[in-house]
């Protein structure tokens, strides 16, 4: 028994060795790559490389990870061909996509790994919106750019650095910043008369609306409106919100949603289209959204840039009948509505974290490399795939940003992109707790569409709920 | 205690991964979750200390008590529902005027082994308000449509429909094995006597297999309890269909508010072991349980 006993404990103790081999090895692998060679990152390294004299760091074997939601697939054709064409620097690198569900996904995902040890098991980098960035930084899991940056700054578009700062360091390498926008169907319009321009104000943006109602007997509807968390995304916190300069918190992290102006004014819009009955009840993303579209019984969408490649994929029976306009203001402001940013942000990894300077130059060259990029644009439209416009200021001089797009009958979306970007809103103030609140504000609202409440009453009862749960939140710089 | 340990070394060590396991993967997390039920953490850094805080805000949390309310209605629709359902065609496939038992039985098996997501996703179709079969069928007979998902009246029947279709057979088969358990002498001595269908079914049947109904009606507290898959893949507006377990998982990963989610477990820990022990005491004064 003993003996048995014995040779039992000896497995064990092999099995445990056995364990403990498995992480020398990684150990191992990571020296080996800490021994490499160095040279600056882009973009001094990209005039470096050019140099004959400079030493050129060759990035050890082994994958880029990229945590990325929506359709990763695209992004990746790009980063693959850009290794293809630096095999000097990284012979034996390949890159990989993970697609995750959302930013908070991505951000659930990273805090897990994190706290679970297992940091070789991070990706690389990840695209992330500023609130969920916020939070990453906060628990020290991204990688402070600024250094990087700094010099840049002044190629870029405005603002394109803001959302991905925290506490004056930078840690986003801005990827996109795309605006809030109108898309009307011109033949809907041509149809019942009715002047786009008018569309300028929110007032005429309703008046539109109830015209379309009248003309149509009913048949078409201004826009739409979901009972899910979609409305509160959409038509509020990237939408009527900013362009009213609405205000959930003050600058203190109180609640103040229920006293605010802004808010009621944002609120009180929707609540007049959705109470004419301006706007189909729908939800957003659901084949009868599309439907609808290719039936012409949704005549606009004040919403984000984004919305293009949705309308693009599964709307072409109205190829081009659409067209674009800056968002409508509220008069009271005059703003249209906020952009929208995103970050690609190199996931702090310690000794593991190797190709931080390869991912810098993979992302200097998409920003700033016109005939890459281009040669990627056009791909992208031969696939019917999504792109963004680029940040880079040289890079929109070029007249390529400028040409026309067929789905809006000759008009340039690439254009009108850059364009409403110029009289864009502020975004509201994120705070840490802004996921948190936006699930409470999403709920009453929610029950207001579904009929269970007034606006007034909706309005209230987040104040209220928002009071209860989060009291004061968290603001960071 | 250890004289015990040495006479009995060998069932110990038998029985030792099963502890290990238990205290690895339930009883320190359990106590991991009463911690973390007493802090504020957002999943990143240290916790930090709040007492009973999570425990206070839950009381004027208007969604938790929704979530908590959707859960006893999850429960008790479940409950009555699929017990009801499952002796209904377990007696039906037990019976001998039944031809072609065998494909019943594995027709009457097949909800169950159909993944829950893809069912969900199956029923959302079936009840969208613009373009869903159901509304499609009773516009046909000249009714006005009904906003299944979209309004808060109707919203939880899609799920409710969607928990007893998917667990009734599980439950049809657990009565099924306790009804070919029952000797078929009771019923021939109740023929002799003059009983009737009902009257054996009432007398004979639903004593037989008291324990079985015990047994599902526990496992059922427990699976409505923890309803996850069909709330989630079938939201009303705001929280009136959100599940409590749901409520936990979304206040602790979508908006990382890891204390009171872990809050929100201890709540259902308590919940579900108050629930359980009524119903043990109920069985024991019953005289149906030692």
């Amino acid at each position: 028994m003993r003996s048995k006993n014995l040779v039992a404990l000896g497995l064990v103790a092999a099995m445990c060795l056995t364990g403990c081999g498995g992480g020398t090895k990684t150990a191992e692998t990571t020296g080996a790559a800490a021994e490499t060679t160095s040279q600056a990152a882009a973009p001094e390294s990209k005039e470096e490389t050019e140099s004959p004299s400079s030493e050129v760091k060759v990035y050890p074997a082994g994958t880029v990870t990229f945590y990325m939601n929506g359709n990763p697939q695209f992004r990746q054709q790009y980063f693959e061909t850009w290794l293809e064409n630096h095999r000097d620097i990284a012979p034996e690198v390949s890159v990989e996509f993970v697609q995750v569900e959302s930013n908070a996904d991505a951000r659930e995902k990273i805090t897990m790994t994190a706290l679970s040890g297992a940091v070789e098991d991070l990706p690389d980098a990840v695209f992330l919106d500023r609130l969920n960035l916020m939070d990453l930084v906060q628990g020290g899991l991204l990688v402070d750019e600024t250094e990087f940056l700094s010099p840049l700054a002044e190629k870029m578009v405005d603002g394109a650095l803001t959302e991905g700062m925290v506490s004056g360091k930078m840690y986003g390498l801005p990827d996109s910043v795309r605006p809030q926008l109108l898309m009307y169907n011109k033949e809907i319009f041509d149809k019942y008369e009715i002047d786009p321009a008018s569309m300028d104000t929110m007032d005429g943006y309703i008046e539109a609306g109830r015209q379309l109602k009248e003309k149509s007997g009913g048949e078409t509807y201004l826009s739409w409106i979901g009972s899910n968390n979609m409305t509160w995304k959409c038509w509020g916190r990237r939408g009527l919100m900013p362009q009213a300069n609405a205000k959930v918190w003050d600058e203190e992290g109180n609640v103040i949603i229920g006293s605010d102006e802004g808010t009621k004014l944002a609120l009180g819009a929707l609540d007049t289209m959705y109470s004419e009955g301006l706007l189909m009840r729908v939800e957003m993303y659901d084949p009868a959204l599309y439907d609808a579209i290719n039936s012409q019984k949704i005549a606009t969408f004040d919403i984000g840039a984004y919305w293009d490649e949705f309308m693009r994929q599964n709307c072409q029976a109205t190829a081009g009948q659409w067209r674009v306009m800056s968002a409508p203001v509220f008069k009271e402001v005059g703003k249209a509505g906020a952009p929208v940013s995103s970050y690609m942000c190199i996931v702090e990894k310690g000794d593991d974290g190797v190709y931080k300077e390869l991912i810098e130059q993979m992302w200097y060259d998409f920003t700033f490399d016109t005939e890459s990029r281009q040669a990627w644009v056009n791909s992208m439209e031969e696939q019917n795939a999504p792109y963004t416009n680029p940040i880079s200021l040289e890079m929109l001089e070029d007249d390529f940003w400028k040409e026309p797009s067929d789905y809006y009958g000759g008009q340039s979306f690439r254009e009108w992109e850059g364009l409403t970007l110029q009289n864009g809103a502020n975004n509201m103030i994120v705070t840490a707790q802004d996921a948190e609140g936006d699930e409470i504000i999403s709920a009453e609202i929610e029950k207001y569409v579904a009929g269970d409440q007034t606006m007034e009453e909706a309005i209230a009862n987040m104040d209220k709920n928002l009071k209860a749960k989060i009291g004061k939140a968290e603001i960071v710089d | 205690m250890l004289k015990n340990f040495k006479k009995y070394r060998a069932p110990y060590l038998f029985i030792l991964p099963f502890f290990i396991l238990f205290v690895v993967f339930q009883l320190v997390p359990t106590i991991w979750t009463v911690y973390i039920s007493l802090t504020k953490w957002r999943g990143i850094g240290a916790p930090e200390f709040v007492g009973f805080e999570n425990y206070s805000k839950m009381v004027i949390d208007d969604m938790f008590w929704e979530s908590l309310l959707n859960t006893a209605i999850y429960w008790i629709s479940g409950l009555v529902l699929i017990l009801f359902l499952a002796v209904l065609i377990a007696s039906l496939l037990n019976s001998k005027c039944l031809k072609g038992r065998a494909f019943f039985k594995t027709a009457t098996f097949l909800p169950n082994i159909c993944a829950a997501i893809a069912m969900g996703l199956i029923f959302r179709m079936l009840f969208d308000e613009n373009v869903g079969l159901i509304n499609e069928v009773l516009a046909a007979v000249g009714l006005d449509k009904v906003p299944w998902l979209a309004g808060t009246k109707y919203s939880k029947i899609p799920v409710i429909l969607l928990i007893v279709w998917r667990n009734t057979p599980w439950f049809t088969m657990i009565v099924l094995s306790g009804l070919l358990n029952i000797s078929s002498d009771y019923y021939e001595a109740a023929t002799v006597d003059g009983a009737n269908g009902w009257q054996k079914f009432l007398f004979i049947t639903l004593p037989s297999i008291s324990n079985i109904l015990f047994f599902c009606s526990v496992t059922l507290t427990v699976d409505m309890w923890k309803v996850f898959n069909e709330p989630y893949i079938l939201p009303g507006p705001g929280t009136s269909n959100t599940s409590l377990f749901q409520y936990m998982y979304e206040s602790g990963f979508n908006v990382f508010n890891m204390g009171y989610a872990s809050a929100i477990g201890v709540i259902i820990m308590v919940m579900l072991t108050i629930v359980y022990v009524g119903q043990f005491l109920v069985r024991k004064k019953q005289g149906e349980v030692a």
